[in-house]
């Protein structure tokens, strides 16, 4: 069965093109978040195996969202994809319990790389 | 505004072009513009916060616009619709504006940044407020001339002049 990916990121080029990146390669884009709070609650209603999360974003900032993911669902995998990759940035995704972190703009094989390692482990 | 933060910036904005639209961004003359200014037809205004505060206001002629949504989506089969290039001009401001940062956090600015919001239209007028805009212009050969609008206040020197 394809593993359930969340998309979050506030800018509808990115969601399109994750998508389009994920579906081309057996993966399925069970949601769509334009903000962390969206992307919390459809994490709640969803379930999915996978998130990639922007940082950069209104009303809920990719690592607020990303805390109160791991407090739901300690075990999540999430992934950090944003513009914003200074060292201190990626420690405390890492630290919060991010899995993985890609600094935008990226290759698709970067992406695809994050999400195998994910679904191995 | 410093000399300093020239080269960080043009640095960041220059490898994100490179990676995204696989084009070398050549420096054109630097001006300076009155806090009141008229800038090209699209926008992008990306907030930047922490040790400097203010704004870049990435512009761009139609032209450029249309070059550049035609790169980024060419891949992705789907209808180019107002709201999709509006958001991949807006993401590519929004990139430039995180390499920018990262590029000013390794010259000691420690600096974070806004989701971007979208001005368009003909003779727009955007004020700075209290802050001149430096203007740093980027001529790309396909792509046409990316104007950055940085007003930037160093706030540890704003802090001790206070």
């Amino acid at each position: 069965m394809a593993k359930r990916i969340l998309i979050t990121d506030d800018a509808l080029f990115m969601r399109v093109t994750l998508k389009n990146i994920l579906t081309q390669n057996g993966y399925e884009v069970c949601g769509e978040a334009a903000n962390g709070e969206e992307s919390v609650k459809l994490y709640q209603e969803l379930k999915p195996d996978i998130v990639t999360m922007d940082i950069t974003m209104p009303e809920m900032d990719g690592i607020t969202a990303l805390k109160e993911i791991k407090k739901i669902d300690p075990d999540a995998n999430v992934v950090m994809c944003t513009a914003m990759g200074q060292k201190n940035m990626v420690v405390e995704a890492i630290q919060s319990g991010a899995k993985d972190f890609i600094v935008k703009p990226f290759q698709p094989e970067r992406v695809l790389e994050a999400i195998k390692k994910l679904v191995a482990a | 505004m410093k000399a300093e933060f020239i080269n960080p910036i043009v640095k960041g904005a220059s490898e994100v072009l490179k990676t995204v639209l696989q084009a070398e961004a050549k420096l054109g003359s630097l001006s300076a513009r009155p806090t009141v200014f008229t800038t090209k037809e699209f926008n992008v205004v990306c907030g930047i916060t922490g040790s400097l505060s203010g704004q870049v206001i990435y512009s761009f002629s139609t032209d450029s616009v249309n070059a550049i949504s035609k790169s980024m989506l060419g891949g992705l089969d789907l209808e180019t619709t107002d709201e999709l290039v509006t958001s991949t001009l807006a993401e590519l401001g929004n990139m430039i504006s995180g390499s920018v940062s990262s590029q000013l956090a390794s010259v000691g600015y420690t600096c974070d940044i806004t989701p971007p919001t979208i001005i368009k239209g003909k003779e727009v007028t955007i004020s700075t407020v209290d802050i001149p805009a430096l203007v740093i212009p980027l001529d790309l050969p396909n792509f046409g001339t990316i104007e950055l609008n940085v007003s930037l206040k160093d706030r540890a020197v704003a802090t001790a002049a206070a």
